[in-house]
C-alpha cells in the first residue's frame, strides 16, 4: 500500500472505531484516533503477521499499553482479517462480546497481550523481546504508550530493563498528544519532556509527527537499524485526530458521539464502507 | 539431586534440576538471586537468568511477556514484595491470561522474617492470592517438600504460587516423599479426638503438640495441608469427615489462609467446629523461634487450644 492508501485506510479505521463507540454507547474515541496512523503503519505495512495464524511463534507482537485506545486496535485487526469477515457490529463493551472494554488476549484473536491497566506495557513488551532473544527469533515487539501513562512508575522499571538487556528488538511508540484523563499532561505533572527522559535511560530516540505516515514508516526502519539499544519513537499526535469536533478536545477522552456528530464523522472520514 | 538445606536452597536445586531437561525455564530476578540462593542456577544457565533490578512489578510484567511467548519464567523473591507490591501484575497480566508463571515467595510468615521485623515478614500472601482466580497455591512444609513443590509447579499449566520460608525450617518429610497433589497428607494418627491441621513450616510444632497431648490421653490426628483452594479437595473432605472437631495451625493471618479455607470446606460440606490458630496482628523483630512461641505457635499453646476446644 502506498502512502495515500495508508492514509485513507487510517481514516477508515478511525471511522470504524467511532462507529463501534457510537453503537456500543461507550469507549475512548479521542485516544483511539490519536494512534490511528501508527496502528495503520504497523498492521498494514510493517508488522510481520499472519491473521490466519495469530499465534505464529515468529510473528511480530504489539502490546497496546494504553489499552483504552482499543477501538482502533479492534478496527485494525478486523480490517486485517483476524476475524474472517470484517466485523460490522463489534458490540464493544457488551456482555459476552469478544471486544472487551480493554484488550484481552484470550478473548480476541490477534491481541498479543492483555492490557489496559496503565504503565505495564513496556515491561511486558520487554519480556517478549527477552523471550525473542532467548529463543533466537528475529521478531520485533512493538508497544504503544501514552505520554500521560509515563507517570506510572512501572513504566520506568520496564524502560530500565529494556536498556539493561539491550533489547534492540523492542520499539516503543509514545503517543504524545499532551492530554490525559484529567487534563493536560503539563498541568498535571509539569514537564512532558518524553524524549529527554528516554535518552537519559540510554534508549535510542526519535521524535516525529505521529500522523505523518511516511515519517512513522521511516522511523521504524531507522529503529530497526539500531543495535544494542531499545528504541522509542516519540510521536507528536493530536488527540481525536481526524474529526473536527474531537481534535485536541479532551472532553473526548471518553465519550459517545451524538447522532449528529456521528453523521459529521461519516462525512469527514469518508463513510463506513 | 544434590543436598540442600532449607527452602531457599531447595528452590534453587529444583530450578537447576528442572532446567537440566527443560530449557524453557527461566529465572526472573528483582535483585533476588542471592536471596533465592540461585547463584549457581545463574552460573549454569546464564541466558535463562534475567535480572531486572529492585523492581518487583517489572519482574512480574517481564515474566508475563516471556510466558506469553511460550517460555516458563519463575519469579522468586520476598513473598510480600510479590503478592503486595506486584499484586496487580500477578492478577491482571498473569492470572487473568492464565499464563505459565511460577512465583516463589520467601520469608513467608513470622518464622520467615526473623529479626527483620514486619517489613520483611509476610502473613497476608495466601489471603491475597486466594481471591485471584486461576492461581494454584502450594504451601510446602519443609525444604524437601519445597523442592517437590517447585518441580510440581513447573510441570503445571497456569500460574502457581509456592510459599517458601527463610531457610531455617525444620525437616519433616523424607526427600523421597512427593508433593501430594491431593492437598493433604496424614502424618500421625494417635486417635480421633481432634484433627490437627498444619500448613507450612509450623508442622514440627504441631507434631510436638500432638505427641504431648497423646502423653496426657488426648488422641489427635495430624495432617499437613499443602494446597489451598485447590480444584480437587476430595481427599481433604474425606479426612475431615472422620472427626467432630478441627484445629488449624498456620503461620499466616487467620483470615484468608488455610484455616479460612478449611472453614469454608467444612461449612459448605459438613459443618463442625473449627478453631484457627494463626496471626491476628502484625509481628515484630526477634529470633524466629521466640517469635513463633510468643505469637501462639508454641507446642504448649497449640495443646492448650486443643484442650480448650474439647471442653
Amino acid at each position: 500500500m502506498n502512502t495515500a492508501e495508508l492514509k485513507q485506510l487510517a481514516n477508515h479505521l478511525r471511522m470504524v472505531a467511532v462507529d463501534m463507540v457510537y453503537k456500543g454507547k461507550d469507549g475512548h474515541p479521542g485516544p483511539a484516533l490519536s494512534i490511528a496512523d501508527i496502528m495503520t503503519v504497523l498492521y498494514f505495512d510493517k508488522m510481520r503477521i499472519d491473521p490466519e495464524n495469530p499465534d505464529w511463534e515468529d510473528r511480530d507482537r504489539l502490546v497496546l499499553s494504553k489499552g483504552h485506545a482499543c477501538p482502533i486496535y479492534y478496527a485494525a485487526l478486523s480490517e486485517r482479517g483476524y476475524f474472517g469477515e470484517k466485523v460490522t457490529d463489534f458490540k464493544l463493551r457488551a456482555l459476552k462480546s469478544r471486544f472487551q472494554g480493554h484488550p484481552v488476549m484470550n478473548k480476541t484473536k490477534g491481541v498479543d497481550m492483555t492490557s489496559g491497566s496503565l504503565g505495564n506495557g513496556i515491561a511486558i513488551a520487554s519480556g517478549m523481546a527477552i523471550a525473542g532473544k532467548y529463543k533466537k527469533k528475529d521478531y520485533y515487539v512493538y508497544s504503544i504508550v501514552g505520554d500521560g501513562e509515563l507517570q506510572e512508575g512501572i513504566c520506568w522499571e520496564g524502560i530500565n530493563t529494556a536498556a539493561a538487556h539491550k533489547l534492540d528488538n523492542l520499539i516503543v511508540f509514545v503517543d504524545k498528544n499532551g492530554w490525559q484523563s484529567g487534563g493536560s499532561v503539563e498541568d498535571t505533572i509539569g514537564t512532558n519532556n518524553v524524549r529527554e527522559r528516554f535518552e537519559a535511560f540510554n534508549w535510542h530516540t526519535q521524535e516525529i509527527d505521529g500522523h505523518d505516515i511516511d515519517a512513522v514508516k521511516q522511523a521504524i526502519d531507522e529503529a530497526k537499524k539500531v543495535t544494542n539499544k531499545p528504541s522509542v519513537i516519540v510521536c507528536n499526535c493530536v488527540k481525536g485526530k481526524g474529526l473536527s469536533f474531537m481534535e485536541d478536545d479532551n472532553a473526548w477522552h471518553k465519550g459517545v458521539p451524538s447522532d449528529e456528530q456521528y453523521q459529521m464523522a461519516l462525512k469527514e472520514l469518508g463513510g463506513i464502507q | 539431586m544434590a543436598n540442600f538445606k532449607g527452602t531457599r536452597e531447595a528452590f534453587a536445586q529444583a530450578m537447576i534440576d528442572a532446567a537440566e531437561k527443560d530449557n524453557s525455564i527461566m529465572f526472573i530476578s528483582p535483585d533476588s538471586l542471592k536471596a533465592m540462593r540461585a547463584t549457581k542456577f545463574a552460573e549454569l544457565y546464564p541466558d535463562a537468568y534475567i535480572e531486572v533490578g529492585i523492581a518487583e512489578q517489572g519482574a512480574v510484567d517481564t515474566a508475563a511477556g516471556i510466558a506469553a511467548c511460550g517460555l516458563k519464567p519463575v519469579v522468586g523473591t520476598y513473598a510480600g514484595f510479590l503478592t503486595m507490591r506486584a499484586c496487580e501484575q500477578m492478577r491482571t497480566f498473569v492470572a487473568y491470561p492464565n499464563l505459565n508463571v511460577t512465583f516463589v515467595g520467601i520469608n513467608s510468615g513470622l518464622l520467615g522474617g526473623e529479626r527483620e521485623g514486619v517489613t520483611h515478614q509476610f502473613y497476608e500472601d495466601l489471603g491475597i492470592l486466594s481471591n485471584i482466580p486461576n492461581f494454584t497455591i502450594f504451601t510446602p512444609a519443609d525444604a524437601a517438600q519445597t523442592y517437590h513443590a517447585v518441580r510440581a509447579a513447573l510441570a503445571l499449566d497456569g500460574p502457581v504460587y509456592v510459599r517458601a520460608g527463610s531457610g531455617r525450617e525444620n525437616d519433616i518429610f523424607d526427600l523421597a516423599t512427593p508433593f501430594s497433589m491431593e492437598g493433604i497428607t496424614v502424618l500421625k494418627e494417635y486417635g480421633k479426638d481432634m484433627l490437627l491441621l498444619s500448613s507450612g513450616f509450623v508442622l514440627d510444632r504441631v507434631l510436638k503438640a500432638a505427641k504431648d497431648l497423646e502423653a496426657e490421653g488426648i488422641h489427635v490426628t495430624v495432617a499437613d495441608i499443602n494446597i489451598l483452594y485447590g480444584k480437587n479437595p476430595q481427599k481433604i473432605l474425606e479426612v475431615i469427615s472422620g472427626f467432630e472437631q478441627i484445629v488449624t495451625v498456620e503461620d499466616h493471618n487467620v483470615n484468608g489462609g488455610m484455616g479460612a479455607y478449611i472453614s469454608k470446606l467444612v461449612c459448605e460440606n459438613e459443618p463442625k467446629k473449627v478453631t484457627r490458630i494463626g496471626l491476628t496482628s502484625f509481628g515484630e523483630s526477634g529470633p524466629a523461634k521466640e517469635l513463633a512461641d510468643y505469637y501462639g505457635f508454641s507446642p504448649e499453646n497449640i495443646s492448650n487450644v486443643v484442650r480448650g476446644s474439647l471442653k
